[in-house]
């Protein structure tokens, strides 16, 4: 039987643009903040877990070692854990499960995100997370993947972007009464969101959470340990992890099938069965408006595809029947990825000890819910926080969130008049194996045709090929061929590359469900077809370049053009 | 085709923060490399820090080590990152600064024959610009 385990105390530096503090620096702020908050030293501290993203954010190879001093990890037992953007909710699990399993009773959690380090644009980290052998040669972009996604789920419900924009104007306007928010605004609408620059449709600028710089804190204790050091523990009731395929495109963009295992298994272990009545708060995790929604939907905390209208009427608001993301999410606060997830455990727990000062929710929020969501977009981290009987609003504190949280902004031109400011390169290439499935796939296009792999035990064709299947895991049985034919699952217009320069001719990437891949679909572009005509669901081809002109590469197929020549213009990429 | 190649397009901007800032400034105004102590500890770091990892509490940077010091380990590089032969060897040596508990990695020069305990000193360029090598490395001890 696992301990109970205890939040004790919490903090956070300024979510910034770019930070002048090191990474190293950021975590200290925090995770003394959180330690001044639990009234307790370093010394107290039994064993550190630390959470950050890609090393390729803050340019630093082993980044969990580099940032040990400033997460108090000298002569501790000390681990990193990346779950990419679901980390800030998974080192808090780590956490847990080092208190839980009795191997401490005091952990310190620190999560740090220093993302203004990597020019021109993290993005360009991101861009090796695509395959590297059927989708990178496209020219993808991320946003791609989040645009393909909210198109999809918008498709499916026949969703209204003003009521999905009324999630980036909730967690802005939130995000005012933050201390540490970088893009809190009191007075934007959901017209200002619907005129913001156009990224890759539907995804415009306002519906993107901003690159930041910041770190994160709490300190987690085992129950004999809490009553010792607080009158208001908050704890930690149930938490929960899940994977979906690594395959995005295989996956069903239209609900986060991963999010709703891993609350099924907080739930469970927090007794929560009905979580509609048994959670008071939630925090979704919210690096795109739409992902607000999904991950609520996910959640179980409204039904599949009603999350949009209860954005819409206030239900999550701050003062609504569920309030979501009080804080101001990663849409107001800010998204130093690894520490904005912790922002949200944070954030419950100083709701449910009723010191959110403006931020506060109206009446005695006894649960709350809060999940992050990443590795390459499919996995769920949820952890289910509660206090016993409510916040004691009138007990005596000492130890109030910081009202003033540290970490110094610097623009542009401060970076560059910087004393020992340094920009450089990375300076490395890679060669990419094909591996024998996908070689295989890439002869064949070669020779103007699709390859499949097929699973006699689930019955699956798929595309792309694999020599295993990674539902049965067992090997996949042979090699047939699929038509060049499919319809369009979900589509882009994007305007914008990937390291956010304006695109002359905009691109369309696209989904395409082949007509016979059991699999899902895959990546490629549209071409041949005005923007405006193209629809989910349209029949379409591939079309091949010349025989003389291929070599073995996704690109030995131009692009996929409606099937119906009626639709078809002149192919204006060129 | 067997194999596609790639890269990762990025650049870094490194801040240097508000210990490396307080430490570099000091290299380049006045020549001295400047640390931090830990009364708590008992502990002087160099470059210095904002904070002392072992006990967590704010330090200042508030003391001036060196610029003599005890070489603690030393290595004659021949080859570059890329494996590629030098033109000629580089030597780099650990050194534990006067004053301070921390070593400090720099390049050894006019030292045809590093030891381990040797005495070695800083050699500060004359046109200093807040960098790392401001320092041009450490040389034999003078006294």
């Amino acid at each position: 039987m696992s301990r109970r385990v205890a939040v004790v105390g919490a903090g956070m530096t300024r979510f910034v643009r770019r930070a002048q503090e090191t990474g190293k620096e950021l975590s200290w702020i925090a995770a003394r903040a959180a330690l001044d908050s639990a009234g307790i030293g370093l010394d107290r501290v039994d064993a550190v877990c630390n959470g950050t993203a890609p090393d390729a954010f803050d340019g630093v190879h082993r980044k969990g070692d580099y940032l040990a001093d400033g997460s108090g990890g000298f002569g501790k037992p000390y681990i990193r854990t990346y779950v990419g953007g679901g980390t800030g909710v998974f080192a808090p699990i780590q956490g847990w499960y080092t208190v839980a399993s009795g191997m401490a009773d005091v952990v310190l959690v620190v999560a740090e995100e220093k993302m203004s380090s990597c020019q021109p644009h993290p993005q360009g980290a991101f861009l090796t997370i695509f395959d590297n052998l059927i989708e990178r040669p496209l020219g993808p972009n991320l946003l791609w993947i989040f645009a393909l996604e909210m198109q999809r789920y918008m498709h499916a419900y026949g969703l209204d972007k003003r009521d999905i924009a009324a999630v980036a104007v909730k967690n802005k306007r939130n995000a005012a009464d933050h201390p540490a928010a970088l893009l809190g605004q009191s007075d934007i609408s959901v017209d200002d969101v619907l005129a913001s620059e156009t990224l890759a449709w539907p995804v415009q600028r306002l519906d993107v959470s901003p690159i930041s710089d910041g770190a994160a804190a709490l300190v987690l204790a085992s129950e004999d340990v809490a009553g010792s050091l607080t009158d208001l523990p908050v704890w930690i009731q149930g938490v929960g992890w899940n994977l979906d395929t690594t395959y995005w495109t295989n996956r069903d963009l239209v609900y986060p099938e991963y999010v709703e295992n891993a609350a099924r298994m907080a739930y469970e272990m927090a007794g929560v069965r009905e979580p509609r009545k048994q959670i008071h708060i939630a925090e979704p995790y919210d690096p795109f408006d739409y992902k607000e929604l999904h991950h609520l939907e996910g959640l179980m905390l409204f039904d599949r595809g009603k999350a949009p209208e209860a954005a819409r009427d206030g239900v999550t608001a701050r003062d609504g029947d569920l309030p979501c993301c009080p804080s101001g999410g990663l849409l107001g606060v800010g998204n130093p990825i690894a520490a904005a997830g912790l922002m949200k455990i944070a954030e419950l727990f100083w709701q449910l000890r009723g010191e959110a000062g403006a931020r506060q929710v109206p009446g005695t929020p006894e649960r709350g819910v809060a999940q992050a969501w990443g590795d390459l977009m499919q996995v769920g981290t949820v952890m289910v926080m509660g206090s016993d009987g409510g916040p004691a609003t009138t007990a005596a504190n000492a130890h109030t969130p910081p009202r003033e949280p540290r970490a110094t902004p610097l623009d542009d031109p401060s970076f560059r008049s910087a004393t020992g400011a340094i920009e450089e390169p990375l300076d490395a290439a890679y060669r990419w194996d094909t591996g024998r499935a996908m070689g295989r796939f890439l002869e064949t296009l070669a020779e103007g045709r699709i390859a499949a792999t097929t699973c006699s035990s689930c019955g699956r064709t798929l595309v792309p090929p694999r020599q295993f299947c990674e539902r049965c895991f067992r090997p996949t049985d042979g090699w047939v061929d699929v038509a060049p034919l499919g319809k369009v699952e979900t589509f882009s217009i994007c305007h914008v590359s990937w390291d956010m320069r304006p695109l002359d001719v905009p691109q369309l990437p696209a989904v395409i469900r082949l007509d016979e891949a059991s699999s899902g679909g895959f990546l490629h572009l549209l071409g041949e077809v005005d923007p405006d005509d193209v629809e989910i669901g349209m029949a379409v081809e591939a079309v091949w370049r010349p025989d003389s002109d291929r070599e073995g590469s996704i690109l030995d197929i131009a692009y996929f053009r409606p099937r119906d020549a009626a639709t078809r213009v002149g192919d204006a990429r060129g | 085709m067997r194999s596609v190649a790639g890269e990762l397009p990025v650049a870094f901007r490194y801040t240097p923060g508000v210990g490396n800032t307080a430490f570099l400034e000091a290299l380049r105004d006045r020549a001295v490399l400047l640390g931090s102590r830990c009364e708590h500890c008992d502990v002087t770091v160099v470059p210095a820090r904002i904070f002392c990892e072992r006990c967590f509490a704010e330090l200042e940077a508030n003391v001036e080590c060196g610029p003599a010091g005890t070489l603690v380990s030393w290595t004659v590089a021949r080859v570059d990152v890329d494996g590629a032969n030098l033109a000629s060897p580089a030597t780099f040596g650990l050194v534990r600064l006067d004053g301070a508990d921390s070593v400090f990695l720099h390049r050894l020069v006019g030292i045809d024959q590093p030891e381990t305990g040797m005495r070695v000193e800083a050699r500060f360029r004359d046109d200093r610009q807040g960098s790392i090598l401001d320092l041009e490395g450490f040389g034999p001890a003078v006294a």
